[in-house]
Formats: C-alpha cells, structure tokens, sequence
C-alpha cells in the first residue's frame, strides 16, 4: 500500500487529535450525567481504536517505504517568534521511534478501554464521563508527547499527562487513601518536573534550541558547542550539556518511578485497575523512559549522564524487584516488577543499548497490560479482593485469564521464548558489552543480572498464590470469568507476550526492530562521542547465564508458593521486614516530609504568624486596638491621617537628601 | 515673554475637554431652568459627551499641538491617558444609572448634580494629561480633586460615606499645600512653571540643587497622595470604602490614572534624574506594592480588600518612573510605555471588580464580606465569570490584559537593570493571586446560603458595564500588542 504524498502527515496528525477531539465531546456531553455513560464509552473506544489503526497504517508506510525521509514533520505552529521574541514552534515529528511507540500506546489504549466495559461499566461505576473523558485525555496527551519535536513542547505534554494521572488515580476521590495517593503522585513527580522544567530553561539559554530534529537541532547544537569547545552561560559546553541531561533526567526519574521518586507508584494501585494497566504499560511510566531514548543524542554527549541513567536503572531493577517479594497484593507485586523492568530500560539507554531499550518498552507495555488486566480480571471475579492470600485455585474456573496470565508471567520472568527473555537480555548485553569500554558499568549490570532471579521468582510466586493451590477464600470458590471484553484483551495481549520478543530476536539471527529504528547510526553516535561499542554481538554465555538464573528463581518461586496457605515470609526476619517496610524510603519520605518539611513550615509559619502577619496586622487593622506604632496608622482619625502624611514627607525628604547629598 | 490671549487654534486641540465640559455646563442650565428633574436625560447627554470626547481623542491621534502659550500640550501620551480616563467614566456614569435610583433612592433626584460633577472630575484630569505647566497641572488637578470630594460625600445620609469625603478633602488640602509649597520651591529655583524651561534651566546649571530637590520631592508626594501611594495612602482605605461604590471605582481608577499621568509627563519631561527623585520613586513603589498587598490579604471586606489592591497596583504603576534614568533613553521609554498599559488595562479591570461589588453589595445588598459572597458565581454566571476574569488579571494571570501588561511592566525595570524591583513586583503579584482567589473561592465553589436575597432584579446597564469591563480586559489580553506599540512612541516622543 502506497499513500499519497501529504496523506501520512494527515494520519500523524489524526492520531492524537482523535482522543483529543473524542475528550472535548465527552466533557461537553457529561453534563447529562449518566444518561451520557453509553455515548462517553463509545466516543472513547472509537477515537482510541481509529488512533490505533491510523498508527498501524503510519507504522506499515514507514516500515515498507524505507525511502521516506524521516525524521519528517508532520505539522507545526509556531507560538512566539520574529523581533526580540525566542522563536517557539509546536511540530509533530514523525520517525520510527515515535510511529512504533505510537503503535504501542494506542493499542494498549484500546485494549485497556475495552476491558473497562467490564471494568467499569459492568460494575455500575458511576462518574463514567469523567473516567472516559480523562483515559481519552491520557491516550491523546501521551500521543502528542510521543510526536513532540522539541523539549518544550515535550514538557507541557509530559505535565498533561500527570495532571490525567492525577484525575485517574484520584478517580475514586471520596476514598481517602485514593485522594492521598493522587496527591503524592503528583507531588512526588511534581518534585522532578521542576528539575526538567529549569534542564528546558537552561537548555534553551545555552543552546537556543529545543528542537529534537533537523540541522539546528539541540543536538547539533550541543555537539557543535562542545566541539568548538564553547563557553556556554559561564560554564564549558561539555558540563553544560551534563547539566541538561541530569535536570531532564530528574522529570524521567519521577514519571518512569525510578529510585528515589518510584515511592509515588504503588500507592498509584488506589486508581482503577485498567488505569494502572495504562499508567504501567503504555502513557504515564513509560514517557519517562520514552523521553531519554528521545533525546538518546544528548545523554550521548555526556559520559557522565549515561553513567547516572545506568546506575539508576540498575539499581531500581534490583532495588524494586525485592520489594516485589514480600508483597500481598497482587497489584502491589505488579507495581514494583513496573519499577523494576523500568529499570531495566534505563539500565539498556545507560549503557548505549537503545534499541535493547525500546525493544524492553514495547514487550513490557504489552505484558505489563496483560498482566494488569489479568489481575483485574481477578479482582472483579473476587469482589474486589486483591490479597493473594484470599485467591488460590482459580486455575479452573478462570481458564483464559489463566492461560494468558501465564503468559505474561514468563514473559516478566525472562523465560524463553517470551517476549521479556529476548528484551532483557538485550539490555544485559548492552550493558556487558560496553563494560570493556567503560568498567564502571559493571556494577550496573550486576544489579540487572541479579534482579533475574529475583524476578522470576515474585512473579512465579504471584502467580502460583493466585492460580494454585487451593481457594483461600469463599470468594475465590466462586470466581467467575467475564465476558469477551475480557477475552479479547487478554487474548491479544497474551498472543503478543509470547510473540512481540520475536521482532528482535537477536540471538536468532533477528534484528527487524533494530533495523526499522535505523539504530546502528546511534551506535556509531555514541562510539563517536563515549567510546562505546558500534555493535552488539550475541554473548551466549551471557544469554545462558541469564535464562538459567531465571529458570532458577521461578522453579524456586513455583515450588514454594505452590501449596502454600499461609505467608511463607516471616520465616525471615529482619531482612522481610525492611522489604515489607520498603527499605524504610516511604516511612523516610513521609519523615522527611513530617518532620523536615513540616517542622520547616511551621517554623516558617510562626516567622509567618509572628512577623508577617504581625505585620500585616498592625498595618492593616484600623482603630480596633492600640498597640505598636504601625496599627496606628489607620486609626481612622484624619490628623493622625495628616501626621502620617507630614511625618513621611519629612522622613523621605531627608532619606533622599541625605542619598543625593544635597543636606 | 509668554504671550497671554488665545486663538480659535488653541481650542481644536482641546476639542475633547470641551466636549465634557459644555456638557457638563448644559446640564446644569438644563437643570437649572426646567421644573422637574431630568437625571436621566443627563446621563444620555453625559455618555454622549464621553462618547464624543472619545471619538474625538481618537481622530486627534497623531497630531501634537501646543495651546495657550504652551501651557499645555496635546500628544499621543495625553490622548492615550483621555482614552484611559474616558472608559472609565463611560463604565461609571452608564452603571450610575441603575445605581443611584436602588442604592440611594434619595440620591436619584440628584442624579444631575452627581453627572455634572462626574464630568467635572473627568474634564479635570484630562486637563491633567495636557497640562505642561505646574501653574496648569495644579489648576487641573484641583478641578479633579474638589468634584472627587463631593462625590465621595455624595450618599449624605451614610456617615461612612459623609466621614471619607470628609477625610479626602481635609487630607487633600494637606497635599494640595505640599504640592504648592514643592511648586514655588522649583519656580524659586529654575524660575519657570513650563515642564520644558524647568528641563532647561536644570540644563543651564547654576540651580540650586538643594532648593529643586526638595521642590521636586514635595511635588512628587503631592501627585503620591493623589495616586494613592504609601504612605500617602492613608485617605484611600477609608474613601473608597465610605464612598458610594461606583465612586470608590471611579477615584480609585479614572483619579489614580489621572495622578500618574501628570507623575509621568512632569517627572520625565522637568527633572532630570540627577535630582534625586528617583531614590523617592523606588522607595514609594516598593513600599507600596507590599503594603497594598499585606493589607489587601487580612481584609473581611470585598470593597476594601479592593481599596487595598488598588494600593498595591498604584505602587506596580510607580515601576514605571522608579526606573527612569536619563541616559538609557530607549529602555525608559519602553518601561513608561509599559506603565502606561498597565494603567489602561487597570482601569478597565479594576471598575469592572468595583462595579460588581456594587451590584453585589449595594444593589442586591448580599453584604460586604468574603463570605456574602458565596455560590454567587452559579447563581449568575455572567457576573461570577467577569469577577473571575477582573480578579485573575489583576492578579496577572491570563485571563486579561493584567497579564501582559504586568508582564511588559517588569520586563520593563528588568530591561532598565531593576530586576530586583522585578522581583519584587512579581513576589507582590504571588502572594496577591491569595486574596484574589478568595473571591472566587466564595463565589465559585461554597455554596449559597439557604437564607441569601432574592436576586430577581436585572440591573440592565449594570450589567452591561460590567460584561463590557470584562469582554475588554479578555480582548486586550489578545490586542495588547497596539496598545503596548502606541504607548511606548508616546512614551518616546516625550522623552526626546
């Protein structure tokens, strides 16, 4: 299929229009309440669902027309320009990154909006405007982030998207604990927006550009700058760019919930089970990462930057996963493997692996959601339940949800042939690879293939607890599936879990993904500017290591947890209780918070109470008390009027006469 | 020798002045020799003068012409200011109407008397904007001030209202002294009352500097009181409050206006910046910003936390000439044409929160507190959207003019190297986004009371006051690049 000239821009540009446009009449209809349900749900789907195949028809064009110029865009608008004024533009960019990432969210999307019939409307929910109104928002916010051609646009887009999840996991506010955790998530990702907020000032003083492509690039721009080993705002153009990249880095690190900012996420599980499932898989968590492998050009100017994005990911992965061992709740379990597989990600980008990256965000996506939707449907066969310690023998009576669960579990777990074995060891070699080059690396990859048991092992638990063994529950005797809007999500999602791994199947030989997102020139990029290897070779030790380490940990987790009816953990103390306690962060954060910032404010509110409004009091009461000179200015009596006025007019005369030393 | 007499040449000039003027003059004969009362036929004939006096100022756009010797001068920068101080009085002397007759019915056989004195005031500081003269400016400035009085005092059976009028004149007589007393000191020192022979005489040297320092500073707390900057404040809080409320945003707006042009063109044209008035200048506008604002925040009533938050506008309005400096021509134009706007955008955002109170408070008499306010914005809808839009931009947020115009005011001082004052200016603007928002927070999201007034009356000019207030202060949002252009090549041209 051939598409006219012009026709592609059409479609990139539809593709986030259409939420956008399916959330105006959505909003604009909830003002009939819940007459409005049926239309909301339907607006919804079908905005999604056509978003989903104009990125399927952009994907097949570039994936079978090579010969398209990209980066190419789409549409553009300038905001500010001409005279004094910094030229400000909005474009549309349209790449291989940016179409397959484009493709994941909307199908997701579509998907997780499907499995909300069941969800949601199957459930009675009331507020289903506003929850169809907000999810169309998300989708079509996450999309326009996806096409953003430059920083600044980015960032607005990267705020849209917290504020929907901010609505979504706040979606039942009369629930307090719903309430708290939307605030935190957005405070806590809040507190790293700033950082990429004053990282897109600086950006834009030192280099003058925002733009993600073309020949004035900030790329280029920077590139340039360090070459001809420029002073940039006082500092030289190398510690500049390190600048940028660490403040960006700072918003990535609290939307993708990396260490230290991830404590917001599992307290993000308060949200409705196919918001987690969006949140996790496709818009919110994922733009973090999205947004380095966008701007993979300037973090590779930076040894420094790519060694921080590697730690950080490394230590989330492990750090995440063995907090995902001690936890009850299925969607617990979830939120923490999210971090940690995030970890992963940032881990491959850290250590020049971006496809192993993008090929990680895009297995995840579809196994995370699957896994989400398995648990939702769960939840809802459960009435709601979500301790796994309540589920138990739902095998049977839950066969598509189980089958598909499955599959998704061994994809999480790293088991060959699912689509996680072939992503993660992807990132594992990246980061073993440029370890010859640059051996700081090493205690990265260490973490991540240490996190592989771990891995296998909470998600092998999770789901022996909640498919084995024996009903724990009357609730679980009686579970029930639903209907086909649970079937056909799962049964796409599952089929993907087991054959997405296989678009880039490196150690077969596979490397479409690789190919179409054209990632060898950033290899050389990166071999350019860090020393990094231009080329990944299978390591096949590397590769047996892993998958019997993963083996290892779901056998173990399997067995374990198989027949078991009562917490197996507490057999180990100290070391389950600092896991159980999060190693301590949310109880530090909530300190940090209580007593830090809490006895900081109150300190500023007694200089507040004392001071300041002492102040404002005294000037602004008027003849209800006497007290220090300042209340008696408005007395209300016209001569102490007149004093004021004489007294001021002496002072100032001899303040200025004194300055301009005419007294 | 300045040659006494004039020419029919003079008059065309002030074509604009006149117009208010012999209206005003016409109602009164009108009034005076006709047996019944004709209030409403004086505002018809009172909004068609400001009407023509509008029109007129616009088709002189462009023209500079001198009249009476000199005396005073008609620019771009005056006929900006009359375009200003015209709107004003259009909003107050059309919302008068509906007014006078609900909130002192008593007052409405006197509707008359309240227009003539309106359009006094407004033919005063119009003279203001053309004056360039001290002997002019001053004359111009009392035919302002004493129709300003008697029109706080006008509810004369309120005693807040009897005792503000009464505290504005007394107070105003005392700066009056201090104006005049600064005014012979420069005529004692330069020996000319002319803003351009003052500038020349400073020039030639052997001035006393003393002597003009001291002239020039009293003459600069003069025009402060009348702007209302502290601490020469102190009459305001209770003026506006006492004053019936379509006054309050008459002094509060159209007067302030009219005090800064004559600020403006005195201080830019006469003084250079040698002679220490802009060490007065800073410590006013950073005194008053904050004061206005600390004071603003701890109030209970809507009316005054107004008073107050004009306060702290006058003292944004002073950035304008606190960054003056002689030697960086450009840059000064450019903050005095910012402080310009952001007076034209003030006075149409700040009549329009003021003509609410009155329909609110006075006309429905819902009350004067915060809380009186409660679940008004749902009950109508139009009036709570135009608060939301007259607060938000006196704040400065966009949803009006307020935004740009504070915007291009600080970029302005950051621009002439004050960008502490900047600073300043914007932390103000922080901290006033409080009581702003207060408002709205009763209006938009409490709910009303069970027992609150019936609220069945359509005050239709009113209305049409307020909406046309905020319908301008959207467009300028939107439209302000002409009006921030003119007033800069006014600012320019004065400044040459």
């Amino acid at each position: 299929m051939t598409l006219e000239p012009g026709l592609l821009e059409n479609v990139a540009v539809l593709i986030p229009l259409l939420p956008f446009a399916a959330f105006a009449v959505i909003l604009a209809g909830s003002t009939y309440g819940d007459r409005f349900d049926l239309p909301a749900t339907a607006f919804a789907i079908a905005s999604v669902t056509a978003s989903l195949l104009l990125s399927l028809v952009l994907l097949a064009e570039l994936y079978t027309h090579p010969e398209i110029p990209t980066p190419f865009t789409a549409a553009e608008a300038t905001w500010t320009a001409g005279g004094a004024a910094p030229e400000l533009t909005f474009g549309l960019m349209v790449d291989p990154l940016s179409a397959v990432m484009a493709v994941i969210v909307t199908l997701v999307a579509t998907l997780v909006l499907v499995f909300s019939l069941y969800y949601m409307n199957g459930e009675d929910e009331s507020g289903l405007p506003r929850y169809y109104a907000s999810m169309t928002l998300f989708t079509g916010s996450m999309l326009a982030f996806v096409f953003s051609d430059n920083l600044l646009m980015a960032f607005f887009f990267f705020e849209l998207i917290g504020l929907c999840s901010y609505i979504l996991i706040g979606f039942w506010y009369q629930t307090p604990s719903a309430a708290s955790a939307a605030k935190k998530a957005f405070l806590v990702t809040r507190f790293g927006d700033y950082f990429f907020l004053v990282g897109v000032a600086f950006a834009f003083a030192a280099f003058g550009t925002l733009s993600f492509h073309g020949d004035t690039s900030l790329f280029t721009a920077a590139e340039a700058a360090i070459d001809a080993g420029d002073t940039v705002l006082g500092v030289d153009a190398s510690t500049a760019v390190t600048l940028v990249a660490l403040l960006v880095l700072g918003g990535v690190i609290g939307k993708s919930a990396q260490f230290p900012l991830h404590t917001w996420l599992p307290d993000a599980m308060e949200g409705p089970t196919p918001v987690s499932a969006l949140i996790h898989a496709a818009t919110m968590v994922a733009a973090g990462v999205y947004l380095v492998a966008r701007t993979f050009e300037l973090y590779a100017l930076s040894p420094t930057a790519m060694l921080v994005v590697a730690y950080v990911g490394g230590f989330t992965a492990l750090f995440a996963a063995t907090m995902a061992l001690v936890m009850d709740d299925i969607k617990q379990v979830l939120a923490y493997s999210t971090i940690s597989q995030y970890g992963y990600m940032m881990l491959a980008l850290g250590a020049g692996g971006y496809t192993a990256a993008v090929f990680h965000l895009a297995n995840h996506a579809f196994f995370k959601a699957l896994l989400f939707l398995g648990a939702g449907s769960v939840i809802i066969a459960l009435h709601h339940k979500q301790d796994m310690w309540e589920m138990g023998g739902l095998r049977s009576r839950m066969p598509v949800t189980y089958w598909t669960f499955l599959a998704g579990a061994l994809a999480l777990a790293g088991i060959a042939p699912f689509s996680g074995f072939w992503s993660k060891d992807e990132a594992l070699l990246a980061a073993l690879t440029n370890a010859a080059n640059e051996p700081l690396l090493l205690a990265p990859l260490a973490l991540g293939v240490l996190a592989v048991p771990v891995t296998a092992f909470y998600t092998m638990r999770m789901h022996a607890l909640t498919f084995h063994g024996e009903a724990r529950s009357e609730a679980a005797e009686e579970a029930e599936e639903g209907g086909w809007p649970v079937y056909l999500p799962l049964g796409v999602l599952g089929a993907l879990a087991v054959v997405s791994g296989f678009a880039n199947a490196a150690p077969l030989g596979v490397k479409e993904l690789s190919g179409f997102l054209g990632a060898s020139d950033l290899y050389g990029y990166a071999a350019t500017h860090l020393g990094y290897a231009d080329a990944f070779t299978v390591n096949y030790a590397l590769l047996v290591v892993a998958l019997a380490l993963a083996f290892a940990g779901a056998i173990a987790g399997y067995l374990l947890y198989r027949d078991a009816d009562e917490p197996l953990k507490r057999r180990f103390d100290p070391v389950t209780e600092a896991l159980e306690r999060r190693y301590y962060l949310d109880g530090a954060q909530t300190r940090f918070a209580e007593d830090g910032v809490l006895e900081g404010s109150r300190w500023v509110n007694r200089f507040d109470v004392d001071v300041v409004d002492g102040l404002v009091d005294a000037v602004s009461t008027t003849a209800l008390q006497s007290g220090d000179a300042l209340r008696r200015v408005q007395t209300g009596v016209v001569r102490d009027y007149a004093a004021v006025i004489a007294f001021s007019v002496v002072v100032l005369a001899l303040l200025v006469g004194l300055l301009g030393g005419w007294i | 020798m300045v040659e006494l007499g004039f020419q029919q040449a003079d008059l065309l000039p002030l074509a604009p002045e006149i117009a208010i003027l012999g209206s005003a003059l016409l109602i009164l004969l009108i009034d005076s020799f006709s047996r019944g009362k004709h209030g409403k036929a004086a505002v018809a004939i009172a909004a068609a003068s400001v009407a023509a006096a509008f029109a007129a100022s616009l088709a002189l756009y462009g023209t500079t012409a001198e009249a009476f010797g000199g005396t005073f001068v008609v620019d771009g920068f005056s006929l900006f200011f009359n375009v200003a101080i015209l709107l004003v009085t259009a909003l107050v002397v059309v919302s008068s109407l509906d007014y006078l007759e609900e909130f002192y019915p008593e007052g409405a056989d006197e509707l008359t008397e309240y227009v003539v004195l309106l359009l006094f005031a407004t033919a005063g500081m119009m003279l203001m904007a053309s004056s360039r003269s001290l002997v002019t400016a001053f004359i111009a400035l009392e035919l302002a001030a004493l129709p300003s009085y008697a029109l706080v005092a006008f509810a004369k059976r309120n005693r807040a209202s009897i005792e503000g009028g009464m505290k504005y004149f007394v107070l105003g007589a005392l700066s009056s002294a201090f104006l005049l007393y600064g005014i012979s000191l420069v005529y004692g020192a330069t020996g000319a009352f002319d803003f351009v022979a003052i500038a020349d005489a400073i020039a030639a040297g052997d001035v006393e500097p003393g002597v003009l320092s001291l002239g020039s500073l009293l003459v600069l707390f003069g025009l402060a009181f009348k702007v209302a900057a502290v601490p020469f404040h102190v009459w305001a809080p209770d003026a506006y409050t006492g004053a019936p409320t379509t006054i309050a945003a008459f002094v509060s707006s159209a007067s302030k206006i009219a005090g800064f042009v004559l600020l403006f063109r005195l201080f830019t044209t006469a003084f250079p910046a040698e002679v220490d008035w802009v060490y007065a200048a800073i410590v006013l506008s950073v005194v008053t910003m904050t004061y206005g604002n600390f004071a603003a925040a701890v109030q209970d009533s809507v009316k005054r936390m107004l008073a107050y938050s004009s306060i702290a506008h006058a003292g944004y309005a002073l950035i304008a000439v606190a960054v003056f400096s002689a030697e960086a021509t450009g840059d000064s134009a450019f903050a005095l044409g910012a402080g310009m706007s952001h007076l034209l955008v003030y006075g149409l955002m700040n009549t329009g929160a003021f003509l609410v109170v009155a329909l609110v408070d006075d006309y429905y008499g819902a009350g004067y507190t915060f809380e009186d306010y409660a679940g008004l914005g749902r009950k109508m809808p139009a009036v709570g959207l135009a608060m939301a839009v007259f607060m938000l931009s006196l704040a400065g947020l966009p949803t009006g003019g307020g935004f740009v115009s504070k915007l291009v005011l600080f970029a302005g001082a950051v621009n002439s190297g004050f960008w502490w004052l900047a600073l300043l200016g914007g932390v103000n603007s922080a901290l006033s986004l409080y009581y702003y928002t207060r408002v709205l927070k009763w209006m938009w999201v409490e709910e009303a009371p069970e027992d609150q007034v019936e609220l069945d009356r359509k005050p239709l000019a009113l209305y049409a006051s307020i909406l046309f207030a905020a319908v301008a202060t959207v467009a300028l949002l939107f439209a302000f690049a002409p009006v921030i252009e003119t007033a800069t090549a006014a600012a320019e041209a004065l400044l040459e």
